[in-house]
């Protein structure tokens, strides 16, 4: 009887808590899931800009010219190990600079003040200042390494260091965020832990591999993903910096993406590309989420 | 009270209402001639009432919101600027109205323009969708004490048995660039980032060696001796004779090479040639000079041509105030006067002006420069050719691909443009 009861009441609660989310849920909609099947109808047309209609339906036409495209491709691998070394890079860096300032008692929030002021900052002017850094004869970087004997450095034009160049502009605008995240994690930890394993004769290195490790697994996947699906987007940094050059050395897929839609006006196989690029980052996402859900 | 407030608040609006003026509204590029023409507008709003308000953005914003307001029925710009490159592409969407009408109406006279530049941004197939606003074909920069040097002309003798002087032809210059690459100078500074920057300027590398883009027919006609010479000399300025990484320099950066002193030529827009007498930017004030880019022979030249036109949007909230706005910004007083402030002219009244002759040495190099540059090919699918001469050429000078193969992907990719739109049959 009670059973009864309580599922009546739980249904009623169920409602009244549809009631209250429909608002938020109506907006997600609009905003999120109706641009995203809107995107997944065009790429079944030929929509272009010159075009702007939904006359011509070409199937599965869109993603099957976006695989076959060289570049389109060059650009997805360009971008998968792009993504592997900012973001791992900037993890190990991130947790390092997140480790030390967790043991900081005195200025702490001067400390995040400085290091919060890159991530505060537009991509755009990111990547305006750091090219003007790295001006190869008139830049600050080659001057001061001139004065050390080291000779110019061709930062952006040179195909095998440009790459490179763009990963450590990233680094240094995005590792904040990256050191702020873990940081709040470590902050949250309990100490009784590590006051146990001192008192057990745990050193340094055994308490971080043991205790700090496992009890950050879920604060490190998130931080991961979070910044995974960031740089997998990234697009500012390229058009200010290298516009995808030297020849394809920095052609990412994002920018790649923006290029056939503007550029070339073509939104339906451009639209293909973003969904490709969606379902991929998706499918990544829902594979941490899940390993991060088994191991809790 | 909060009636009366209320009452009060509306009849407050009603009267800025109908006290504001019409407005025109444009969307333009942040560039000199933007500025020289920001200036003259409070003229134009005393002589007619209107207001104009300039939306003023980079290059690389343009495209992407002008785009969405010209597909909209009622878009928020009364009057655009549109560069060659996109020419095609409106005329073909439908989005700019003839002007034809207008300009008869108010006997607006359109044959004092540079014919090249009337074909670039005034008529397509015989109509009139823009007036061209500004040039910007591209010159050779160069150091004239540089070449006034004793020292040099004596070198220079010696080594090339010919006078150091004002290049006649593309192969003299070239002697010049490797003659200058000494002491630490530079004899050149090269554009090479990708896409327009290369693309722009690689063109003129292309004309000075007497290629063409393509045929009558559109045949593309770019992988052949002048081509793939065009390409290899590029190549050889920026690793032989330019600085450090010049293949991912802008225009900004190569400007700045070469005002700072670095440099004894560049190719650029023309637009250029007033900021290197401008000290605060340049520390090579008085000693660099434009000409037309040199060609295989002295009669013929090798500047790419390009500018910008004047159009009134189909989406046009208001095409009668702007089509105003147009008539008063192209008239012969204030084209002059913008020219006189620096600016870039398109009408060859303005060149021929004696005040402005008087003012600017290099108006005869100018004109001379419009009149023998050559046009890029317009089609709807410039900005994509552009973005593969860019991709390739960038990949060649990269030593990524040879010259031939850059040029033979070239010749594919623009072959199946031109066939998507109707041109190469």
């Amino acid at each position: 009887m009670s059973g009864i009861k309580a599922s009546a009441a739980d249904r009623r609660d169920a409602r009244f808590g549809y009631v209250l989310a429909a608002p938020s849920l109506t907006v997600l909609f609009l905003i999120i899931l109706f641009p995203v099947l809107s995107a997944l109808y065009t790429s079944l047309h030929e929509y272009t800009l010159i075009a702007p209609n939904f006359d011509i339906f070409t199937g599965f036409d869109n993603f099957r010219l976006a695989l076959a495209d060289a570049e389109f491709r060059h650009s997805a691998w360009l971008t998968i190990r792009f993504v592997i070394g900012v973001v791992l890079l900037e993890f190990v860096i991130g947790f390092g600079i997140a480790l030390m300032l967790n043991k900081v008692e005195r200025f702490k929030p001067i400390y995040y003040a400085i290091l919060l002021c890159p991530l505060l900052m537009n991509p755009v002017i990111v990547g305006l200042i750091w090219r003007m850094f790295l001006h190869p004869n008139l830049g600050i970087v080659n001057y001061l390494l001139s004065t050390v004997g080291l000779g110019p450095v061709n930062w952006l034009g040179d195909t095998k260091i440009a790459i490179w160049t763009v990963i450590m502009v990233d680094i240094w605008h995005q590792v904040s965020f990256m050191i702020v995240l873990l940081l709040a994690g470590l902050a949250s930890l309990p100490k009784e832990p590590y006051e146990a394993a001192r008192v057990d004769g745990a050193n340094a290195f055994q308490c971080f591999i043991h205790i700090t490790l496992p009890m950050m697994r879920t604060v490190i996947i998130v931080t991961l993903l979070i910044r995974l699906i960031f740089a997998v987007k990234t697009y500012d940094l390229i058009y200010i910096m290298t516009r995808g050059g030297p020849g394809v050395a920095t052609d990412l897929v994002s920018y790649f993406i923006y290029r056939t839609a503007f550029v070339g006006l073509n939104i339906g196989e451009a639209s293909a590309m973003s969904i490709i690029l969606l379902t991929a980052i998706l499918g990544l996402t829902a594979y941490l989420y899940r390993y991060m859900r088994s191991i809790r | 009270m909060f009636k009366k407030l209320l009452l009060g608040s509306v009849v407050a609006l009603g009267f800025t209402g109908s006290a504001m003026a019409e407005t025109v509204n444009i969307l333009m590029e942040g560039v000199p001639d933007t500025q020289f023409v920001k200036e003259l507008i409070p003229e134009f709003t005393k002589e007619t009432g209107i207001e104009v308000n300039l939306e003023v953005v980079n290059y690389a914003e343009m495209h992407t919101k002008l785009v969405p307001q010209l597909v909209s029925p009622q878009g928020s710009y009364s009057a655009i600027v549109v560069d060659f490159y996109w020419v095609g592409e409106f005329v073909k969407a439908g989005w700019m109205q003839p002007l034809d009408e207008r300009i008869k109406a108010d006997n607006f006279d359109t044959s004092v323009y540079v014919p090249a530049l009337m074909d670039l941004v005034g008529q397509v197939d015989g109509t009139t969708y823009m007036l061209p606003f500004y040039n910007y074909a591209m010159g050779l920069t160069y150091r004239t004490d540089l070449l006034a040097d004793a020292q040099n002309q004596a070198d220079f003798k010696a080594k090339y048995g010919m006078d150091l002087k004002v290049p006649a032809t593309w192969d003299e210059y070239l002697k010049q660039v490797e003659f200058f690459t000494k002491d630490g100078m530079h004899g050149v500074v090269n554009q090479g980032l990708r896409p327009d920057p290369i693309a722009m300027e690689w063109s003129n590398y292309l004309f000075a060696n007497g290629g063409t883009y393509h045929d009558a027919d559109w045949n593309p006609t770019l992988n052949n001796e002048a081509g793939v010479k065009a390409v290899e000399q590029y190549k050889t300025m920026i690793d032989k004779f330019g600085p450090v990484g010049s293949a991912s320099f802008s225009f900004d950066e190569a400007f700045n090479v070469m005002a700072q002193g670095k440099a004894y030529s560049y190719i650029t827009y023309n637009f250029f040639r007033t900021a290197y007498d401008d000290p605060s930017k340049s520390a090579v004030v008085g000693k660099v000079e434009i000409m037309p880019v040199p060609g295989p022979t002295p009669e013929q030249g090798g500047s790419l041509n390009g500018a910008w036109g004047w159009a009134i949007p189909k989406s046009s909230p208001n095409p009668d105030a702007a089509w105003t706005f147009l008539k008063w910004v192209e008239s012969k007083e204030i084209a002059k006067k913008r020219a006189l402030a620096g600016g870039s002219p398109t009408r060859t009244d303005v060149f021929d002006d004696p005040d402005l002759n008087a003012k600017y040495a290099y108006f005869p190099a100018l004109k001379q420069m419009l009149l023998t540059s050559h046009n890029f090919p317009v089609f709807t699918y410039t900005p994509q050719l552009v973005e593969v001469l860019g991709r390739e050429l960038s990949l060649a000078v990269a030593g990524e691909k040879s010259p031939s193969d850059a040029l033979a992907a070239i010749e594919a990719e623009m072959a199946e443009l031109a066939r998507k739109d109707g041109k190469l049959k």
